[in-house]
């Protein structure tokens, strides 16, 4: 699996898990102190207004303020992103992780298949709508940005 | 037989946002005290409540994570606990996620003291399995809620059973690596404990050594000094890290399977309302224009209500006088007397009643803020701009009401999350343009320029007041007056409904600090600010041959560059009262007549602007600087706001003045 630094993750979405709490001492001990340690799960929530000001959820429950400052000192390993946010060549097969959306949100997009676990592959990702199709349909799914923003998908990388 | 009633001290100790405060209150109701933890601004509150024969005094600490302090509050907690040992210590859990609540849980109940656990909130979640908990933990657990008052009456009747029985009968294990269990094991053998640690677990202190960098004086500069610090490196050069994070990392280990034991079923889902709330307060785009409207109601309710309340106490006070003045046994005695009875004294007792309706509705304000999470929302939101001037968001709450009042603005402080935060603020709110500095202007304004020109010499006045508090917090951030701030990582908890028992009891605790703390301080000032302009005796109040007259002649060569005569220095003086006052001061000492063309005859338009700028940045008035002195508990803050304000109004005035004048303005 592909280690990637969380400073390449400041996209409301992204889940890593922490790897390491890093070298700035100060930080490391409070993070430690309030449960955060090595093997947790961060979900960005969401940035503050004005940047550099990000909400965590950790673990799925309690959520945090840090800066930017404070979450590029960790060391963490990116797990899932916003469908928006895949780099991988065309037709690459992703894995959808979570629905960020609220219930209406999920519900839409289970009527279209688009469902967490199942495998969907993106046949045009820099357009708008956003062409995905399920691997096991024939059917293929017009995506908005917003809503691509909101399927969260697995990094399988390689 | 003389009944014996033994006070016995029951600590109250927990992370942040579990309801400790609720539960605070809930079981001392309103019999609270406050002070200051010694040398620091943190808060200490201590209550009182009976229980059986015993006369409880229950001591809410601050709320800190953990006893390896990062934080000023942990600092307390742990300079409590190593200093004073409660005999009791009443820890609370937050049972919607107790994993966050338990390091320091295990921590705590490592140490040895005497212990009860509540888990708050049982209402919120109660699969959990108590008994389990109680097991593992090795003291008694207790469900409770805090906020509807469900299982307080067990949670006494266990205190007093801890009470009648301290002796603990086992002590939990948490497993660590085997070096640093070895050596914890082979310093608790080394070290007698005296004193207050006598009850304390040895192994508890052993880790205490070695996980904090600097040690007590009494281990300095003997053979245990080298010795600890020998053992310090071994175990952290092992395990590739500080003592105290592989420590933290044992203990939420530790507190994961405890977790696992206690939970038998699927933990209840994050609270869905306040993501959806936060969905829209913490909006992108709609995020920071609501936050400033709900700012500007806050502005509205304190000051668009607490003005006319403020007059209406006034007015009371005026009367009170009217009649007072006029009774036998007063109208009998001397001049002299009187004189210090109404314009020293009664005049302070007038400054302190005014702030009353404004810190009362300030407060419940505040606390309705803050109670209900969103305080911790406009921290995030703001955090940004702020952190520039090395504050945090909240901070910004406390700059922005800081322009209707100073003084309750400074007395908010106490809600900001650190020392350096709080002092930092309190030293840059006093530079805000409050209400009663916007009277002097407009009042001057009014008549030394024309309506056209008016308003806008006020707008400036406003920017000039926004651009002092960037300059000068850049300048605090560059200086470092109060240390360096502590890494940034805040807690959002999710929205509650404030109750109005927390609402009522913190603005009730407020106003009796401002009453028995600053109220002394602020008509002492009033009084002395008296005594400078009535004596001597026999010459008229606040003229030239009074002291106060003396003291700005003898001051002018000074003020001679800024334009301002003695008379405005003898006016500045006043406005130590109460800044408002300067303009009513200006008419005394011109010795009456028509204030404005008195004024007119005596200021050019330039001069006036000058000593307007000098009016927004001088030394605070009298109130302000008491609540200064009283939420940071020290003389040094205290006077560097009174001496920064004094330098920072001469700068700024010089360089209107001259500048004026170089452009050719009078």
């Amino acid at each position: 699996m592909k280690k990637t630094d969380c400073k390449f993750s400041r996209q409301p979405g992204v889940e890593c898990i922490i790897h390491s709490l890093g070298s700035d001492e100060m930080i490391a001990q409070r993070l430690a102190q309030m449960g955060i340690l090595p093997g947790a799960r961060l979900h960005i929530v969401r940035l503050a207004p004005l940047g550099t000001t990000i909400e965590v959820s950790v673990d799925g429950g309690q959520s945090f303020a840090m800066r930017n400052s404070e979450l590029v000192a960790l060391e963490c390993e990116i797990v899932a992103i916003p469908l928006t946010a895949v780099d991988g060549p065309p037709h690459t097969t992703y894995r959808i992780h979570r629905l960020a959306g609220g219930r209406t949100f999920r519900h839409r997009m289970e009527a279209r298949g688009i469902e967490p676990g199942c495998f969907i592959k993106i046949l045009d990702q820099t357009g708008s709508p956003i062409r995905v199709q399920r691997l096991d349909q024939e059917e293929i799914v017009k995506l908005g940005r917003g809503e691509a923003n909101k399927i969260i998908v697995k990094v399988t990388g390689g | 037989m003389v009944e014996h009633v033994e006070e016995i001290v029951v600590a109250l100790s927990s992370i942040p946002n579990t309801g400790k405060t609720t539960l605070f209150n809930r079981l001392t109701g309103s019999s609270q005290t406050t002070g200051n933890w010694p040398g620091v601004s943190v808060k200490k509150k201590v209550g009182h409540f009976p229980l059986g024969e015993y006369k409880i005094s229950l001591v809410d600490l601050p709320g800190a994570y953990a006893l390896s302090p990062v934080t000023e509050e942990e600092k307390v907690v742990r300079a409590y606990f190593l200093k004073t040992p409660p005999a009791i210590v009443l820890n609370i859990i937050d049972a919607r996620n107790i994993y966050r609540c338990l390091g320091q849980t295990l921590q705590m109940s490592m140490s040895g003291l005497p212990m009860v656990v509540a888990v708050n909130m049982m209402d919120e979640n109660s699969q959990l399995d108590i008994p389990c908990l109680s097991t593992h933990l090795g003291v008694p657990v207790v469900p409770i809620s805090a906020r509807s008052g469900r299982g307080i009456p067990e949670l006494k009747q266990t205190l007093y059973r801890v009470i009648e029985d301290p002796e603990r009968t086992h002590i939990p294990h948490i497993s660590c690596p085997p070096i640093l269990e070895a050596v914890s094991r082979a310093l608790s053998e080394k070290i007698i404990p005296g004193g207050p640690l006598a009850k304390m677990n040895a192994n508890f202190l052993a880790m205490r050594l070695l996980e904090e960098k600097t040690l007590p004086q009494s281990i300095r500069n003997t053979g245990m000094e080298n010795c600890i610090k020998k053992w310090r490196s071994q175990v952290e050069k092992s395990t590739g890290e500080a003592i105290a994070i592989t420590c933290a990392k044992c203990r939420f280990n530790a507190a994961r399977g405890l977790v696992l034991e206690a939970t038998h079923q699927k933990p209840p889902p994050p609270d869905e309302n306040s993501q959806r709330i936060d969905h829209i307060l913490l909006h992108r785009w709609v995020g920071l224009p609501l936050f400033l409207l709900i700012m500007l109601l806050l502005f509205q309710v304190i000051y668009g209500l607490g003005a006319p309340l403020q007059n209406f106490v006034g007015q009371g006070f005026d009367a009170a006088e009217a009649w007072l003045r006029v009774q036998p046994l007063v109208s009998r005695q001397s001049d002299l007397l009187q004189s210090f009875l109404f314009d020293g004294f009664w005049q302070g007792l007038g400054v302190v009643t005014a702030f009353f309706p404004i810190i009362a509705l300030f407060f419940i304000c505040m606390s309705l803020v803050e109670a209900s999470g969103y305080m911790a929302r406009a921290a995030f939101l703001m955090d940004n701009l702020m952190h520039r001037l090395g504050l945090d968001g909240k901070a910004f709450i406390n700059l922005l009401l800081g322009f209707g009042c100073n003084v309750p603005a400074i007395m908010g402080t106490r809600i900001l999350s650190s020392h350096h935060h709080r002092v930092i603020t309190m030293l840059l709110v006093p530079f805000s343009l409050c209400t009663a500095r916007l009277q002097v202007f407009v009042f001057l304004t009014t008549i030394l320029f024309s309506a056209a020109v008016a308003p806008w010499i006020l707008f400036a006045f406003y920017l000039g007041s926004f651009i002092a508090i960037i300059v000068i917090g850049l300048f605090l951030k560059i200086i470092r007056m109060a240390g360096k701030s502590e890494p940034f990582i805040m807690e959002i908890p999710p929205y509650r409904m404030p109750t109005f028992n927390n609402v009522w009891l913190r603005t009730w605790r407020q106003l009796k600090d401002f009453l028995c703390q600053a109220a002394p301080l602020i008509v002492a000032g009033v009084i002395v600010v008296w005594f400078l302009t009535y004596f001597p005796a026999d010459v008229p109040a606040a003229g030239a041959e009074s002291w106060a007259g003396q003291l700005g002649q003898f001051f002018s060569p000074l003020f001679h560059p800024l334009g301002i005569h003695w008379q405005e220095i003898v006016a500045l003086l006043f406005g130590f009262i109460a800044k408002e006052i300067v303009v009513g001061a200006l008419a005394v000492i011109y010795g009456g007549g028509d204030l404005s063309n008195q004024i007119i005859q005596h200021i050019s338009p330039l001069q006036g602007l000058s000593f307007m700028v000098f009016t927004l940045f001088y030394t605070p008035c009298v109130a302000t600087i008491a609540a200064i002195r009283i939420e940071s508990g020290s003389w040094t803050v205290t006077l560097y706001s009174f001496f920064l304000g004094l330098a920072v109004a001469w700068v700024a005035s010089l360089l209107l003045y001259q500048s004026g004048l170089i452009l050719g303005f009078s």
